[in-house]
């Protein structure tokens, strides 16, 4: 089954397919020997598996249950902080631009935050979706 | 002496006919259950005039005629609100839908079940107008939603299955 995970790796493969340095993974953000993947692979974005919960929207009389569901989907991209390329807002936009691909939402958010460890930016995408 | 517990899913029914008032009891063959409902209340308020005397202190009141309601909320059902796309007419009520049967001013029978829809359950019935339907779509909300009422005409009665 497709993931909305899935749907954004793929999208996101298709964002950035034109800045030619970037590339999207299609293994998990694990960590080897202690590093995640992101941080010794750079400029390869991650894309973590999705967490998903379920919340009752709606309760009837005759147990016609309503369920929301809220997905989070995290993604990683790590670059050498002292040499950053000039396009990365462009990438960063794009990247963002990938939670289009999931349609019928009540919310569909992304954001970004970004964290430098000694030379390493890495950069933090959440993507927030809610649908029945 | 006991709650009644409408937790199960099948206590709490409101029926619906056009034909007559043992058409619209719980559990009739083809009386039209109003799915989804979110809540349901009764609402019987007996007409009153207040008059004063000079040996009292305190109005005085007199009843004139009780005025009947039942209101409910709903997450809007296709068929429910809207009609059969193939009519059975049996029932113009499940036929044509809450929406018609309210935009034709046509009369009703209805029940609402307190216990369910076996032996010796509780109802009330009467007749009356369906109204307040004022469905409403957000984003937030996500589906259809619509409160309505049932004007009562006449005495609200109680009754067994």
């Amino acid at each position: 089954m497709t993931t909305i995970a899935d749907n954004i790796r793929t999208q996101i493969g298709t964002n950035i397919a034109s800045y030619t340095q970037f590339k999207v993974s299609q293994e998990l953000p694990f960590t080897a020997s202690g590093e995640p993947l992101y941080v010794k692979n750079k400029k390869t974005v991650y894309v973590d598996d999705e967490i998903e919960s379920k919340i009752q929207l709606y309760r009837t009389l005759d147990q016609g249950e309503v369920y929301q569901t809220e997905t989070t989907v995290q993604a990683f991209l790590s670059l050498d902080a002292k040499n950053q390329p000039s396009n990365i807002d462009d990438v960063v936009s794009a990247i963002l631009s990938a939670r289009d691909v999931v349609t019928s939402t009540q919310v569909n958010e992304g954001e970004v935050v970004s964290e430098i460890e000694d030379d390493v930016l890495t950069y933090t995408f959440e993507f927030n979706i809610t649908n029945l | 002496m006991a709650v009644i517990n409408v937790t199960s899913g099948s206590q709490a029914i409101l029926t619906l006919s056009n034909v007559d008032l043992a058409g619209a009891e719980p559990g009739a063959t083809n009386g039209l259950v109003i799915p989804l409902l979110q809540d349901v209340s009764v609402s019987t308020q007996p007409g009153t005039v207040r008059y004063s005397t000079l040996d009292s202190t305190s109005s005085s009141a007199f009843t004139t005629v009780m005025e009947n309601e039942i209101s409910f909320n709903m997450l809007l059902d296709e068929a429910t609100f809207f009609g059969l796309d193939s009519p059975g007419g049996v029932n113009s009520v499940t036929d044509n839908g809450l929406w018609s049967t309210s935009n034709s001013k046509s009369e009703i029978y209805f029940s609402i079940a307190f216990e369910g829809a076996d032996s010796g359950d509780y109802f009330l019935k009467g007749q009356g107008f369906i109204g307040g339907l004022a469905p409403s779509a957000s984003i937030d909300q996500a589906v259809w939603i619509s409160p309505g009422t049932i004007i009562v005409n006449g005495d609200l009665t109680k009754d067994t299955v």
